[in-house]
């Protein structure tokens, strides 16, 4: 059973096209690489399966639910329980610390501060980053703010994990760590990894990659590890 | 949520520390100066009703409401007395100040007393103001305490003084002779109705005229400071939006993005809210000093009432939780960033309607004096389009009047932004450098923007340049316009036919004539003779005629009253010699003398024509004025109009006009900061939006000097385009005004004016240029990096 799916989705921003009847599936667990070339429509199609845009036509299922057609707040909620973020950059919240960075959604989500600030704590050590917490984003490097970021991606438990680049603004070698932590996270949780790149390296850790070309789903491979 | 929003906005970072400082500020600042405004209006209305006691004599002041009206009064009437008291209210001055006199007797134990005093004071007794008392323990009795026959036996408490500095007395008489007196009248309770509510009160003031003119006053100050708080919470907007959109990503639904929005809103206000008190508290004492009314204030009096601290401190909040999420709904606040629901077009031309229907409107005032076509144009008169007659009463002008100038503010508003857009492409057009290009377009494509930063000036400047424009022209032809000092200096005792009962007799009393000449520094005494032909039930001469007339011989002593027409005996003049209104043969000048109109009356018959006034000169000496008032009080008891100067009738309106220009001057020297701190965050907050592609730019080889240059024009071109087109309104809306009320011709203001507008304009290119530093800071090549 598919976790989540998109039934040949089409979506424009004003008179360009950017998808034109692209679908998809991903299973429980599963780390998908969706890989193309700039402007082929990938980002906007993630962006369409985790329900922040709303496809002009097409389906788009999760978990067995029809999520395109429910309203914002509705789609909110699913972001906010359901749902992990991880992308390049500008997601952190600037005036807030690592530690309530990693907290927010469960903040959102209606959970107390003691017990969202210990769970954020709890993560924020499994990534490496003890003793950072404190920090604002402003005082984190590259790496670190993209390792806050997957705690906060991960902290609610999601079933599913959207990730739009998430190494594309770090050196090769702080993007492995970042990748090494994200697909252990998820495969520890049995969250599925819905990813993004166009770095074949970072496809490598996908169990399976599609590749997006003008807005459509081209090749659908299963990676062989190298 | 709301702890969250607590937590941004408190604990955000020196980032969010600052944003909430600021715009606590500026609401405190428009708090406080709301709070301030609210108490000047209150101000007003109790000075009006300290004056309600001394209309006590006027016929009907007690019962002058109408039913439904007295039902209305906050203080019914007192009942009747069994007693009633004798009355009579007159003006006299002294050292320039005028005096309240009220002369009473009482009829019998029963009789109504006054408020501030605890009896009635007997014959030979007399209370007095704290300030009167002041004068007469200073002062000669031959100057002052004289005019007051007897003792003081106490002093009128502040219940009874409109302002703290007002000269008071109540004389004791008995009933028998102050019954005797022109004018006198029995009163059996003391009046509490406010003079704006009597139709026949004599003291006090239609405060109709004060509130509107405290209206426009409120509006010039509190515009700038709407638009500082606006300017405020648009700081970092960007970054706050950002914000919010990664809240969003992270699942935060609209409403909760909203509570958040709100809070951080909401608890800068309340910060302000609690310091605009404090802040009204540190104005109250100032202002209580300007006499915008012509008197100044008790402190006390300038107050709040339940309701005004309730709307202020519930209103403020309330409000700025509303503004902020109807900012909101300006945005769409999406996970994946923020975009505007409206592109903002570019103004268009149409938006200088309001701007002309203002104009329009004075015009249409402007008074249908005949005259040729081209010279009505001219004079900007075109009442004859609209032969409408043009407001007589000080209320009907003001209702008249400021619609027009509140038209003309809200259509300068209105227009501004088209006006920046304008000049910006016209310079765009011409500019041959960089620098100018990139600050013109900025200009161009979001001239709302730009002319948000300087509107608060505009209005500032504006209000400022009307005001002094008007001021400085009544002052010259009224005040300004000085008769020669001989007359300016005459003390002069007239009939007038509010006094029709009293008569000077035909002669000075010969004792009296001596005590005036003994006096130190008088130094002349004409009698002024009534002119018979001067017949006011009789119909209308063909030739001038003026009420007075006088022997050439007796002209000829007293240098700077003028002289006659070669071969006449007696002339026509006025009571006093004054010749502002008065149809002459020839005007004075510094070098040749006023030459009055003939008479057909005989130097023989003068003798016997009653006396219209007695004149006396004097070396313009405080001592020598006073001393002739006093010896000329003393020989005509009783009068209601007491012996006066030309300077004296003067003082009550140069007071007024001096208040207005101190409130002028309060608006622009408030404003002008107010706009300058809007100027800076604007400048400020600009910059740090920009800072990434500037540092780019520096990156790419742009010279900071270049950067620098942008950012100041940005900010220079809209402050001096719409400072110029301000004080242009300015002036053309003072010339309509006095043109339709006055026909007066706009005088350009003094050097103190400006004096002010340089200052202004100077420290707002200060605060741009004190910015750039901020440029080389912000725009470091770290900067470039992705967050």
């Amino acid at each position: 059973m598919n976790i989540v799916e998109a039934r040949d989705v089409r979506f424009s921003f004003g008179e360009t096209p950017a998808l034109q009847g692209a679908s998809l599936t991903a299973t429980p667990g599963e780390i998908l690489a969706v890989m193309g070339p700039s402007g082929s429509g990938k980002s906007t199609l993630l962006h369409c399966l985790a329900g922040i845009l709303v496809p002009a036509s097409g389906e788009v299922w999760f978990d067995g639910q029809r999520i395109d057609t429910l309203n914002e707040t509705r789609r909110s909620t699913l972001r906010r329980d359901r749902f992990g973020f991880v992308f390049q950059f500008g997601q952190l919240v600037p005036e807030l610390t690592a530690e309530e960075n990693v907290a927010l959604p469960l903040l959102l989500g209606g959970v107390r501060r003691a017990e969202a600030l210990g769970k954020a704590r709890g993560w924020l050590d499994k990534l490496g980053l003890d003793g950072l917490g404190g920090r604002r984003s402003g005082e984190l490097s590259g790496g670190q703010a993209q390792r806050v970021a997957l705690a906060r991606g991960l902290v609610t438990r999601p079933t599913v994990l959207f990730a739009d680049e998430p190494t594309g603004s770090l050196d090769s070698l702080t993007g492995e760590q970042v990748m090494e932590l994200l697909v252990a996270s998820a495969r520890e949780q049995g969250t599925t990894v819905i990813l993004v790149t166009h770095e074949p390296r970072v496809a490598a850790y996908a169990d399976r990659e599609v590749v997006v070309r003008d807005g459509r789903v081209s090749m659908d491979a299963t990676v062989t590890a190298s | 949520m709301i702890r969250l929003g607590l937590r941004l906005a408190i604990a955000g970072g020196r980032e969010a520390i600052g944003r909430l400082v600021i715009i606590a500020a500026a609401v405190a600042l428009g708090c406080g100066l709301l709070l301030t405004t609210l108490a000047a209006f209150n101000g007003v209305n109790t000075q009006n009703a300290r004056y309600a006691w001394m209309n006590s004599g006027v016929p009907g002041a007690e019962s002058a409401c109408t039913a439904q009206a007295c039902a209305s009064f906050t203080s019914q009437p007192a009942p009747a007395s069994a007693d009633p008291m004798w009355w009579t209210l007159s003006e006299d001055h002294f050292a320039g100040q005028p005096i309240a006199r009220i002369d009473v007797a009482a009829t019998g134990p029963d009789s109504p007393v006054p408020p501030g005093i605890p009896a009635l004071p007997g014959p030979g007794e007399y209370y007095a103001s704290p300030a009167l008392g002041a004068d007469l323990a200073s002062t000669p009795a031959a100057q002052l305490g004289d005019r007051f026959a007897g003792r003081q036996v106490g002093t009128i408490g502040a219940v009874a003084l409109p302002a703290p500095n007002m000269l008071i007395v109540i004389v004791g008489h008995s009933p028998d002779e102050l019954s005797q007196a022109p004018g006198a009248v029995k009163v059996s309770r003391i009046s509490t109705i406010e003079p704006s509510d009597c139709f026949n009160c004599e003291v006090g003031m239609r405060p109709d005229a004060m509130e509107l003119i405290l209206s426009v006053v409120t509006g010039a100050l509190l515009f700038p400071v709407l638009i500082f708080i606006g300017t405020a919470t648009r700081l970092n907007a960007a970054r706050r939006e950002q914000r919010f959109a990664a809240m969003r990503l992270v699942g935060a639904t609209p409403r909760q993005v909203s509570t958040i929005a709100t809070v951080e809103s909401t608890l800068a206000a309340l910060a302000g809210t609690v310091l605009g008190f404090a802040v009204f508290f540190g104005l109250r004492q100032p202002l209580a000093a300007i006499p915008f009314t012509g008197q100044p204030f008790y402190p006390s009096d300038l107050s709040l009432n339940l309701i005004d601290v309730l709307a202020v401190a519930l209103g403020i909040p309330i409000g700025a939780a509303v503004a902020a999420r109807l900012a909101l709904r300006r945005v769409r606040i999406s996970p994946l960033g923020v975009t505007r629901r409206v592109t903002p077009r570019p103004p268009r031309w149409y938006r200088l309607i309001p701007l002309l229907l203002g104009v329009g409107e004075l015009f249409y005032w402007v008074a249908d004096t005949p005259g040729p076509l081209h010279h009505r144009l001219m004079n900007a008169d075109l009442g004859f389009l609209f032969p409408v007659d043009k407001p007589q009463t000080g209320t009907g002008q003001v209702a008249v009047f400021l619609p027009g100038f509140l038209v003309v503010m809200v259509g300068l508003v209105y227009a501004g932004p088209w006006l920046t857009m304008v000049g910006a492409r016209l310079l765009a057009r011409r500019s041959r450098r960089p620098a100018t290009l990139i600050a013109t377009r900025r200009l161009a494509d979001n001239p709302q923007a730009a002319f948000r930063a300087v509107g608060g000036l505009v209005l500032g400047l504006f209000v400022t340049t009307v005001a002094m424009g008007v001021i400085t022209t009544i002052v010259f032809n009224r005040g300004g316009h000085a008769e020669n000092p001989a007359v300016e200096n005459s003390m002069t005792m007239s009939i007038f036919e509010r006094s029709a009962r009293a008569s000077l007799g035909t002669s000075v009393p010969a004792d009296v004539a001596a005590a005036l000449r003994a006096a130190p520094g008088v130094t002349g005494l004409t009698v002024v003779r009534h002119n018979p032909d001067d017949n006011p039930a009789a119909p209308p001469p063909t030739a001038p005629m003026l009420p007075g007339l006088v022997s050439c011989a007796d002209l000829a002593k007293v240098p700077g009253y003028g002289e006659c027409q070669p071969g006449n005996t007696v002339a026509q003049v006025m009571q006093d010699f004054s010749t502002g209104f008065a149809p002459v043969g020839r005007v004075g000048g510094p070098r040749a003398p006023t030459v009055w109109l003939p008479s057909s009356a005989t130097a023989e018959s003068l003798d016997r024509l009653p006396i219209l006034s007695i004149v006396v000169a004097t070396d313009g000496s405080s001592a020598a004025v006073e001393q002739a008032r006093t010896i000329l009080e003393g020989a005509y008891p009783g009068w209601i109009e007491a012996p006066t100067t030309l300077a004296d009738s003067q003082t009550d309106f140069t007071k007024t006009l001096n208040g207005w220009e101190q409130l002028a001057n309060v608006v622009i020297l408030a404003s002008l900061p107010i706009a300058g701190c809007s100027l800076a965050v604007s400048v400020v907050s600009g910059l740090a939006e920009r800072k990434r592609p500037f540092s780019l730019l520096r990156l790419t080889g742009v010279p900071l000097r270049m950067l620098r240059r942008v950012v100041a024009l940005e900010s220079a071109v809209p402050l001096l385009v719409v400072a110029a087109v301000a004080m242009g309104m300015g002036l053309l809306t003072a010339q309509l005004f006095l043109r339709a009320q006055m026909e007066y011709t706009l005088r350009p203001p003094g050097y103190g004016y400006y004096l002010i507008v340089l200052v202004g304009l100077v420290a707002s290119l200060g605060i741009i240029g004190s910015t750039l530093p901020l440029l080389e800071r912000i725009t470091g090549p770290e900067t470039a990096r992705n967050d």
